[in-house]
Formats: structure tokens, C-alpha cells, sequence
């Protein structure tokens, strides 16, 4: 992953000097922008996902759901810089909305998971800053729940298991993909329309490349540190648990998040906060924005760029100012907000049938195998 | 401890106390040897691990720790949760508390002397309280922490780096360390002034005619002795005494969960998960089928501050328990274990008539002093590590 980061870096230092070919590189990256392919879903497994998603039971103390960070008001994220995290301590990154997730090949801002949205679920489920779950009582409570039995069955898994529950959540998230937005449905208005050539004329869609606008690699564009992270410490025990579990050295003296270092942990720590280059589809969703929320509006975000980004000894070459004119904003911004479709809510997307309170008895338990 | 204390004596026996021990039993008693009489307390000795000292500032960080609920998985259950000082220190449940939005599946033990067993947990899966310590707190159906947030809420709280600090030694506070606090405080936890005590130590008084003639029953046709034997009332075998399942699984949904949680938990086979209707109790350690539905002897000392009463707490009061032992360990509806084959053959009725049981009532009373309370002590809090100057000062 980082290898290829490494390999793009230099790739694009070497390009950025001759412009005829980096001229060429943007043709070819927008050339890569199309729509978002079909994803074939299994509906019985995505109904059971979709159940499972808005249960509570699914976090430890039973306080929380997925949905609890992953608000369908809030294009499944939330509207605060950062996450809230498992009740007793805070988190120390914002929330990333979860439309389109199905399509990525690497998540989490620092991209530690490259594998499957199975091996995410998981990591959310039972990390202890996050829903704090031990998997085996998950799957006892699960299987205390009728509805689940009879779910699991339809949907071919059998008896509840948490390996089934692992695939049947990104099954439904296969359902929360880019719905009606101006890009796609070709309504751009004509601001959107000259957005997109100042988008692909300044540069953005080098990183922000293909139909999800992300090339899925870690960059550093030097965005400020979020304090809230560290001057809390219901945030700052999250984050040195975090920290400590991913063995970075002198964690308790770290004042900055390390991003995708985490990954390969490279000696010279130049990819010391690196970020994956997030998807820009449903931003108007998604505020606020980058991976600790430092920025609350697409006007500021765009204001940041404009600059060349932020401070930092290993900020991607790439970053430099644009000198975009107020108008050239603007265009961009609108470009930028039509990429953004329908809210994803209502039963289609929303587990709205009750959960039953308490868990039904399993009747004449003598008898019955467990 | 008490295999030290325990006197190997040539059998004197009467004939009610059956010698037979189960074979299966971990600690073979010599067949035939007399169980050691009770003793005072006092007469035996702490037993501190070497590497763990004791120190009145240890006790202390202990104390605040066992009290502190950031020392679980959503900052909202501490050891004195599950262990509070106005239950005897216990759970006055069948069943221990448990995490919230889950149930414990056992009874929750008194921590009052419990640090002078050879190992903790009901069938001793612990080998020292500083090894029960975290169990308990990382279980999920208990404390549910993980050791890398526990670890990091310590680091904030300024107090208890201060703490850690001058008592091991740590720049930051290490976890394993606050289980060692916690096992050196529950070291403290301890009465050595019980009627009985004082009786055992020369004061006649202090058992009252009642109490004696129980105490001849605990000792004869009891059979009480046998395995409630020594200074902790306790020989810490492994029997199988017929305590019957608990029925909250016939009944309670969300104690069915953590039944099945808890065969996985202990490493039951996918066969075992399907067929347990009990708690398989020692089997968990050793996979032995004449280990099913074994628990450790409990100390009797404590009583009256501790019901309910067995593993599975389904007795709530001690004239059940009396009752329970005197039919040979078969409830008062006819229940048992479902390990019959396991069940000890010292176990059976005993003809105790009202009155003896009456004495014999009376006698455990004397295994209890005055509760032990004690203020829940107020907890240092969290503070910000850095300062925002700090933050911007950082060369990024």
C-alpha cells in the first residue's frame, strides 16, 4: 500500500516537472471518471444487514449501533468533528460517511484495512474505543432474537453466526451508493460544468481520480491538527489505546496523528500524516470535512487548497497554491456540490421496525439443543 | 494453604464421616485422614507473592482502583460493582450483575478473605487475585475493559501517575501493575474477629449453647467438617455437592445468552456447546469428564452478608442450604446436578431434626463478625496531558 504510495509520489514529482506529461497524466485520470459500476446485491442478505446495522445490541453495553456514528441524516457520518466514539471515552477522528463504501478498495483515513469490508466490520464492532463487542456474545444475542433466526435463515447463513453477521452488514452497505446526483444524472448547472474543467485544470483530480474521486492513496496536504484530540482526554485515551495497539514508539508523547505511518512505520517517518484521499461524492452529507474535521465548510476546504494546504515538513509535493480567482471558487464549490445526491433515508435504507426490548426466552431450553 | 495447615492425623474417624473422597477430586485428601479442625484466622498467614509486596501506598492505589470504574470497558462498572461493600462484598443476586446490557452467569464471591485462597474463581481458574483482577475486568459479561484503553484512561488521570509512579517505579502507569494494587488491597480485606474466632482462641463466651451444640453437628453428624474444614472453613477441593442448574435458563432470555457466551468462553467443544444444560464448572479447566459440575469448597466465613448461596446462588437463605445438604444435596423440589455420577459420596441425608438444624444454623452465625463497610473513596480525575501551547508548539 505504502509502496505504492511511495512509487505515486515520485512518479508525480517527475511528472509535475515535465508538464506535457503531467498534462497527460490528467487526461488520463479524467478519463477514468466514470459512474460508479452496478453492485449486485443479495436482498435477503442486505435486509439482514440493514437489521443488524441500526441494533444496539451490536456494541458491548448495548448504548450503541453502527448507525449511532453512521447517522442516514448525516450520509452515514456525523456532523461533528469528531466521532463520538463507545460511551466512556471520545474518539479522535471524524466519521466517514459510508455512501459508496461498497466501492472502495482500502478504508479508514489511515487505510489500515485493505482487504474487505468484512475485516472493517469487524475492526468497528470490536474495537474497544468504538462498539466495544466481544463477537461471541454478539453472536449469543443474535441468536437469541427470532426474527434474527428466521433473517439468517432467508438469507442462506444458516444458524446466526458472527461471521455471517460480518458479511451480511456489508452486503447492506452495498444498498448506500450515490443516488440522483447532478454529476451522474448529466444536470450540472453551468457553474458545476466550469468547476469540473477548473477541477481537472488545478489539479484536484490528480488525487481525486476515478468515479469515487479518490486514487485510494495516503497523501499529506497538511491539514491542521484537531486539539479537541488531545486536550480532551476522553478523545486522548482513545487515541493512545489507538496509538499503543498499532506499536507506535513514544505514544504517550504524540501530539499528532500519524495517518497511514501506521501501515509500514517507514524510519524516516515521511508518511508521518498521510491521509487516504477521501471520496468526494455526498459532501454536502458529509460536513464536516478531512479526516479530523478541522474544516466545517466546502468554501473553506476549497479556501485550503487554494493556499496550497497546510504546514507540514512532508506535504505532498503536489500541494500548491492554485491562485483561483472568487469565481473559479465558486465554480469549483458547485462542481463540487454536484456530486452529491439524494439523503439515503427512509425504509429502503433505515431499519425502522422496533427491536424488541428484551430478549425472548428460548422456551423448554432442557430440551433443545443449544 | 491449607494443604500446610491441614494435620495428617491416623483415622479416628466416626463413622458419618464417610473417608471416601472422590477420586476425582484435584487435592487428594489421604484416604482416611481426618479434615483439619477449625482454627482462628489468624493462625495462618497471608500468602504474598514475592514479587508483590505489600505497603500502605499500594493498598491505597488499590483501594481507589478497585473503586474506579475507568478500570472497565465503558467506564461504568468497577471491581465494587460487582464486589460492593453493602452486599458483603458481593452481589446479592443469584447471579452476579454483570456488564451492562449482559448477565454473569455465577455468583458473585465476597472479596472478605478471599486473597488467603491458593486460587480464585469459583472453579479456580485464577491461580492469585492478581490474575482474577484483570479476568474479571476484561470478561465480557463482567468488566469487559481491554487493557490498552484501561491503560490509557491511567496515563490522563494525573493522581494516579503520581501514584504508580512512587509505588512501582512506572513513568506511565502500567495496567498489570493496577492488579497487583488491587490483589495487595484485597489483601487488607480480611476479619479475623469472628465469633468463632473468638471462641477458638480461648474465649468460651463467645459461642453461645446453641451455637456449641451446632457446632458438635458441624463437626459429627454434619459432616460439615469434611470439607469445611480448617481457618478458611475450607479445604479449596473440587466437589461435586449437587447443586441443581440455576433455572434464571429456563427463564431469562438474556441469561441463556451469556449460558452459551460462557461454553464458548471456557473452551467448550461444539459438542459441549449444544448438550450443556449446566455449568460444567472444574470440566472447564481440565476437560475431565469426573470434573463436570465440580466447584471449589467456599470458605463459610462472611456468610451472613453473602447470600444467595452456591455457585449459581440458587439458594437464597442458609436454612435452604441446610435444608439441601440434610435431603443429600437435592433441592427441596427433588433437583440435583446433572452429574449424578459425579456427585461426592459424602454427600447423603443426613436425619437432622429441626432442632439440630436449628443449632447448626445458629453456629454459622458465628463464622461472621460485624460488616465490613467501607466509604467509596472519591477518585482523582482526568486531566489534559499537553497544553495547548504545547500542541502548537510541535514541528510538524
Amino acid at each position: 500500500m505504502v509502496n505504492n504510495v511511495a512509487k505515486k509520489n515520485t512518479l508525480r514529482k517527475s511528472l509535475l516537472v515535465i508538464p506535457l506529461a503531467f498534462a497527460m497524466s490528467c487526461a488520463f485520470n479524467v478519463a477514468n471518471a466514470e459512474k460508479l459500476p452496478e453492485l449486485k446485491i443479495n436482498k435477503a442478505k442486505a435486509e439482514l444487514g440493514k437489521r443488524l446495522f441500526f441494533d444496539k445490541r451490536l456494541s458491548g453495553d448495548a448504548a450503541i449501533s453502527c448507525a449511532t456514528c453512521h447517522d442516514p441524516e448525516k450520509g452515514y457520518g456525523t456532523d461533528k468533528a469528531l466521532s463520538p466514539g463507545y460511551p466512556g471515552n471520545g474518539h479522535f477522528r471524524n466519521s466517514q460517511g459510508l455512501i459508496n463504501t461498497a466501492h472502495k478498495k482500502v478504508w479508514l483515513h489511515d487505510g489500515r484495512l485493505g482487504t474487505s469490508l468484512n475485516d472493517v466490520t469487524r475492526e468497528m464492532i470490536t474495537e474497544d474505543y468504538i462498539m466495544n463487542m466481544d463477537m461471541r456474545i454478539m453472536q449469543e444475542r443474535v441468536k437469541q432474537d427470532p426474527k434474527y433466526v428466521e433473517m439468517f435463515k432467508a438469507a442462506g447463513y444458516g444458524e446466526p453466526s458472527n461471521g455471517s453477521v460480518r458479511k451480511a452488514i456489508p452486503e447492506y452497505l452495498k444498498t448506500l451508493t450515490s443516488k440522483n446526483s447532478p454529476y451522474d444524472a448529466g444536470k450540472m448547472s453551468d457553474s458545476a460544468k466550469a468547476g469540473e474543467k477548473v477541477f481537472k485544470d488545478k489539479g484536484c483530480v490528480s488525487c481525486h481520480s476515478g468515479a469515487l474521486f479518490s486514487d485510494g492513496k495516503a497523501h499529506n496536504t497538511g491539514v491542521p491538527e484537531n486539539f479537541d484530540v488531545f486536550l480532551d482526554p476522553m478523545n486522548h485515551q482513545a487515541f493512545i489505546a489507538f496509538a499503543m495497539f498499532q506499536g507506535i514508539e513514544n505514544y504517550m508523547n504524540l501530539k499528532r496523528d500519524p495517518g497511514a505511518y501506521v501501515q509500514w512505520k517507514k524510519a524516516d517517518k515521511s508518511n508521518m500524516g498521510t491521509f487516504m484521499t477521501p471520496s468526494l461524492r455526498e459532501l454536502t452529507q458529509t460536513a464536516p470535512y478531512m479526516h479530523n474535521g478541522m474544516i466545517k465548510t466546502l468554501e473553506e476546504v476549497v479556501d485550503f487548497y487554494n493556499k496550497g494546504g497546510g504546514e507540514d515538513s512532508h506535504k505532498d509535493a503536489a500541494m500548491k497554491p492554485l491562485n483561483l480567482k472568487d469565481q473559479e471558487k465558486k465554480d469549483l464549490v458547485a462542481f463540487l456540490k454536484s456530486l452529491s445526491g439524494d439523503k439515503l433515508t427512509g425504509a429502503d435504507y433505515v431499519w425502522s421496525e422496533k427491536y424488541s426490548g428484551e430478549y425472548p426466552v428460548i422456551a423448554d431450553w432442557n430440551n433443545k439443543p443449544n | 494453604m491449607s494443604n500446610t495447615t491441614r494435620k495428617i492425623l491416623p483415622s479416628l474417624i466416626t463413622a458419618s464421616f464417610v473417608a471416601c473422597v472422590g477420586a476425582a477430586t484435584t487435592v487428594v485428601q489421604a484416604e482416611g485422614a481426618s479434615p483439619a479442625p477449625l482454627a482462628p484466622l489468624d493462625s495462618i498467614k497471608m500468602p504474598i507473592p514475592p514479587d508483590n509486596k505489600q505497603s500502605d501506598a499500594k493498598t491505597e492505589l488499590g483501594k481507589l482502583l478497585f473503586f474506579d470504574p475507568r478500570l472497565g470497558g465503558d467506564a461504568s462498572v468497577s471491581c465494587s460493582s460487582c464486589h460492593d461493600p453493602e452486599q458483603g462484598w458481593a452481589w446479592a443476586e443469584d447471579f452476579s450483575r454483570g456488564y451492562p446490557g449482559t448477565t454473569h452467569w455465577r455468583n458473585s464471591q465476597s472479596i472478605i478473605n478471599s486473597q488467603y485462597m491458593e486460587r480464585q474463581f469459583w472453579a479456580g481458574a485464577a491461580a492469585s487475585g492478581e490474575r482474577q483482577a484483570p479476568a474479571a475486568a476484561k470478561g465480557g459479561v463482567a468488566g469487559n475493559g481491554e487493557n490498552d484503553i484501561m491503560e490509557a484512561r491511567l496515563a490522563l488521570i494525573p493522581d494516579y501517575v503520581k501514584r504508580f509512579k512512587d509505588v512501582f517505579g512506572d513513568e506511565w502507569p502500567l495496567i498489570g501493575n493496577a492488579w497487583r494494587a488491587i490483589a495487595a488491597y484485597e489483601r487488607t480485606l480480611i476479619q479475623t474477629d469472628t465469633p468463632l474466632d473468638k471462641y477458638l482462641k480461648g474465649d468460651k463466651k463467645a459461642l453461645n449453647e446453641e451455637q456449641l451444640r451446632g457446632k458438635a453437628i458441624y463437626e459429627g453428624k454434619g459432616g460439615c467438617i469434611e470439607c469445611h474444614s480448617g481457618a478458611l472453613t475450607t479445604n479449596q477441593e473440587y466437589v461435586n455437592i449437587g447443586v441443581p442448574p440455576s433455572k434464571r435458563w429456563q427463564k431469562d432470555g438474556l441469561a441463556q445468552i451469556t449460558f452459551r457466551f460462557e461454553q464458548y468462553a471456557k473452551g467448550q467443544t461444539e459438542k459441549g456447546y449444544r448438550k450443556a444444560k449446566s455449568d460444567w464448572g472444574l470440566y472447564y479447566r481440565t476437560k475431565n469428564d469426573w470434573d463436570k459440575g465440580k466447584f471449589r469448597v467456599p470458605s463459610l466465613r462472611y456468610n451472613t452478608y453473602t447470600a444467595p448461596y452456591m455457585h449459581n446462588g440458587v439458594f437464597f437463605t442458609l436454612e435452604e442450604v441446610v435444608d439441601f445438604y440434610n435431603k443429600g444435596g437435592i433441592d427441596e423440589e427433588g433437583n440435583t446436578t446433572l452429574f449424578p455420577d459425579n456427585k461426592d459420596k459424602r454427600i447423603k441425608p443426613l436425619g437432622l431434626t429441626d432442632d439440630e438444624k436449628s443449632d447448626l444454623l445458629a453456629f454459622l452465625e458465628a463464622f461472621s463478625g460485624e460488616e465490613m463497610v467501607t466509604p467509596k473513596p472519591k477518585l482523582p480525575e482526568y486531566a489534559p496531558l499537553f497544553t495547548k501551547a504545547e500542541l502548537e508548539a510541535v514541528k510538524k
